[in-house]
């Protein structure tokens, strides 16, 4: 993880370096872009990881724990998607949840529909990294394009499982 | 393409008058949307939870901004100077060269291989849809990075969920990246990686 972090700190002092050696007045330009996204991804940042922290809050995650453990079939699989896009926290407190799940019983595929969900649909990364840095329009467009990726996926195992009992193994 | 996206323009020189549309920009409407956002969160949260719930939230909020705001100024810094030094030119006919399954598949290794969590990502992303890449490849690539990137996966689903549901999920995980790129490319709803400040000025 620390050799990941440096990475995030180095990578942007090595190309501004080789930018500064072009003499080109490539430095200035790309930290003037830096600034100018800087102005306005941050205060919208702000509010949203504010409003975030507080919706994680109100969201009843243990309730929702109960449906998820109690049944199997598409059923779990359903109510794990919704689980995971209902969960607005972050990696910490989300993979605690799916871990609890997986000692109450709950069916490998609700479990890997829930990651499934919560993996595409984190709040904190659409309002801090995506509506910034792509905008709106493609955040539709991914959002259309995944919905139906966490039923699909423990839907998969599934049929993976009932091929294999089908099978005899 | 405006004139400043053209490198083979100077950029025009940053006036007063450009700093305050700038500044007008950062706080628009979606600003506005953000702000109402998190005062209706926060006063549900009093309401609903109680002063101390809140008080901690506020706290959490404060280390969680404090722990992120050095990694999106480095994450801007980088993204600002690849923006300025990227040949356009060559790396739009480099991305627009793979546009079938063959990019899709390419898009899901680049995706597993990313390291450095959101913050490399997202930038990444940003540069190579504005270079041109097909729109199933960018929702290829960051599908692959959420459900797939080999460094969530060891730090994350390994040591909560075990070997064997990690393994389950990864593998069941393999062709989503590809299945959400190819809807991707058949919805057409416009696409656009405009500045931001430019879409502010575009509403009434």
């Amino acid at each position: 993880m620390s050799i990941m972090m440096l990475i995030i700190y180095i990578a942007p002092i090595l190309v501004g370096a080789y930018a500064l050696s072009r003499r080109d007045k490539s430095f200035q330009q790309g930290l003037v872009r830096g600034l100018e996204q800087f102005t306005i991804i941050v205060p919208r940042m702000i509010c949203a990881l504010i409003g975030a922290e507080f919706m994680a809050m109100l969201v009843p995650t243990e309730f929702i724990s109960q449906f998820l453990g109690t049944d199997a079939g598409m059923v779990a699989i359903l109510i794990g998607s919704l689980a995971g896009l209902l969960v607005p926290s972050g990696p910490v407190i989300s993979f605690s949840i799916a871990a609890t799940f997986a000692d109450a019983g709950a069916s490998v595929p609700a479990i890997v529909s829930f990651i499934t969900a919560w993996s595409l649909f984190t709040a904190h990364r659409i309002f801090i990294y995506e509506i910034p840095l792509l905008g709106l329009s493609f955040l539709r467009l991914r959002l259309i394009s995944v919905i139906i990726l966490p039923p699909l996926a423990g839907t998969l195992i599934l049929i993976w499982t009932g091929m294999l009992s089908l099978a005899g193994l | 393409m405006t004139t400043a996206d053209n490198p083979n323009n100077p950029r025009p020189a940053y006036t007063r008058n450009r700093w305050i549309t700038l500044l007008q920009a950062s706080f628009g409407l979606s600003f506005w949307l953000f702000a109402g956002f998190a005062l209706v969160m926060g006063t549900l949260c009093y309401i609903v939870l109680g002063p101390v719930a809140f008080s901690s939230a506020v706290t959490k909020d404060l280390q969680q901004l404090l722990g992120i705001l050095p990694r999106v100024v480095a994450a801007l810094a980088l993204a600002g100077f690849i923006w300025i030094l990227m040949p356009r030119d060559r790396f739009s006919q480099l991305v627009g060269r793979y546009r079938g399954f063959t990019g899709l598949v390419l898009a899901e290794m680049a995706g597993i291989i990313t390291p450095g969590g959101p913050a490399s990502a997202f930038p990444f992303l940003a540069i190579i849809g504005r270079a041109g890449a097909d729109r199933g490849i960018l929702v290829a690539y960051i599908t692959s990075w959420a459900l797939l990137g080999i460094q969530r996966v060891l730090v994350w689903d390994l040591p909560f969920m075990g070997a064997e549901l990690t393994t389950t999920r990864f593998l069941v995980s393999l062709p989503l990246p590809i299945i959400a790129g190819l809807i991707a490319q058949r919805i057409p709803l416009p696409l656009s990686f405009g500045e931001p400040q430019q879409q502010e000025q575009g509403r009434p």
